[in-house]
C-alpha cells in the first residue's frame, strides 16, 4: 500500500490564506458597489480626479463605470474559484485528493479563470481607450501571459486528475 | 465478473486459514479476503507469485473462468 503523504504545513497555510482571501474578494466587491454608489455624484469624481472642465470627462467617467461594473462580475467568479480551492484543500488534508469532484471542481476553476482573464483583457482595452496624455490612467490590468498559462495548466490539472481519479480507482480494486 | 477466485477450495485442500496465508505471503487479511470473495478488479504477478509458492499451486489453480450461463444454471 502507498505511504501517506509527509505531513507539511502548507496545507493548514493555504486553508488559511484561502479563508482570507474569501473575506477581502467580498471586502473588495463591497469596495466596488460603494465605488458604483458614489459613480452618480459626477462632480465629486471629477474633483477627485482632476477631470473638471475636462472636455473627456464624461467619456473617462463612462469608461471607469464600465470598469467597476466589470470589477463587480470578477467577485462571483473570484469566490467561486477561492471556494472550490478551499474544497480541493479539504480533501488533500483528508487524505483523498484523487476523486472526481475534484477534477470537475479544477474545470470548473479552470474556466473561472479563463473568464476572469477575458474580462481583465476588456478592463485593459477600456484602460488604454479612456487613457489621454492629459489624463494618465494606470488599470492593473489586460493580456498576462502568467494569467493565461494558469488557465492552460488548470485545464491540463483538471484532465490529470480525471485521469487520476479512474487510476486510483482501478488500483482500489487491486490486491 | 466471470472470473473466478478458488482461493476457499485451495484453503480448504491444505488444511489452511486466510490469516495463516495473509501472514505466509505479506498481505493484509483485508486485501485477501477481497480476493477470496472475489471482488478484487486486479491481482498483480507479484500477489499470484506468493500465493502459489505458499500454497504449492499453478495460478490456473487459483482463477477460473465462468461464462455467465454455466453460472446462471450453477445457481
Amino acid at each position: 500500500m502507498s505511504k501517506p503523504a509527509p505531513s507539511s504545513a502548507a496545507l493548514p497555510i493555504a486553508f488559511v490564506v484561502l479563508r482570507i482571501l474569501i473575506i477581502l474578494n467580498w471586502l473588495g466587491g463591497a469596495a466596488i458597489a460603494v465605488l458604483l454608489l458614489v459613480m452618480p455624484h459626477e462632480e465629486w469624481i471629477m474633483k477627485a480626479l482632476k477631470l473638471s472642465g475636462s472636455p473627456d470627462a464624461r467619456t473617462v467617467l463612462l469608461g471607469l463605470r464600465a470598469v467597476a461594473v466589470l470589477g463587480l462580475v470578477t467577485i462571483p467568479l473570484n469566490y467561486g474559484i477561492l471556494k472550490r480551492l478551499l474544497a480541493i484543500v479539504g480533501t488533500v488534508r483528508a487524505g483523498d485528493p484523487f476523486v472526481a469532484e475534484n477534477a470537475q471542481r479544477l474545470q470548473a476553476i479552470a474556466w473561472a479563470l479563463l473568464a476572469v482573464q477575458i474580462l481583465s483583457m476588456v478592463v485593459g482595452a477600456i484602460g488604454t481607450s479612456i487613457s489621454s496624455p492629459a489624463h494618465p490612467i494606470h488599470l492593473n490590468a489586460g493580456f498576462s501571459i502568467n494569467g493565461w498559462l494558469a488557465v492552460l495548466l488548470t485545464f491540463l490539472l483538471a484532465r490529470v486528475f480525471a485521469v487520476g481519479t479512474v487510476m486510483r480507482d482501478d488500483l482500489e480494486g487491486t490486491v | 465478473m466471470p472470473i473466478v477466485v478458488k482461493l476457499d477450495d485451495l484453503l480448504h485442500d491444505r488444511r489452511m486459514t486466510l490469516t495463516e496465508l495473509a501472514d505466509r505471503v505479506g498481505m493484509t487479511l483485508a486485501n485477501l479476503s477481497i480476493l477470496k470473495t472475489g471482488k478484487a478488479r486486479a491481482v498483480r504477478f507479484s500477489t499470484l507469485e506468493a500465493i502459489c509458492e505458499a500454497l504449492s499451486c499453478q495460478p490456473g489453480d487459483l482463477l477460473g473462468f465462468e461464462t455467465s450461463r454455466k453460472r446462471s444454471a450453477a445457481r
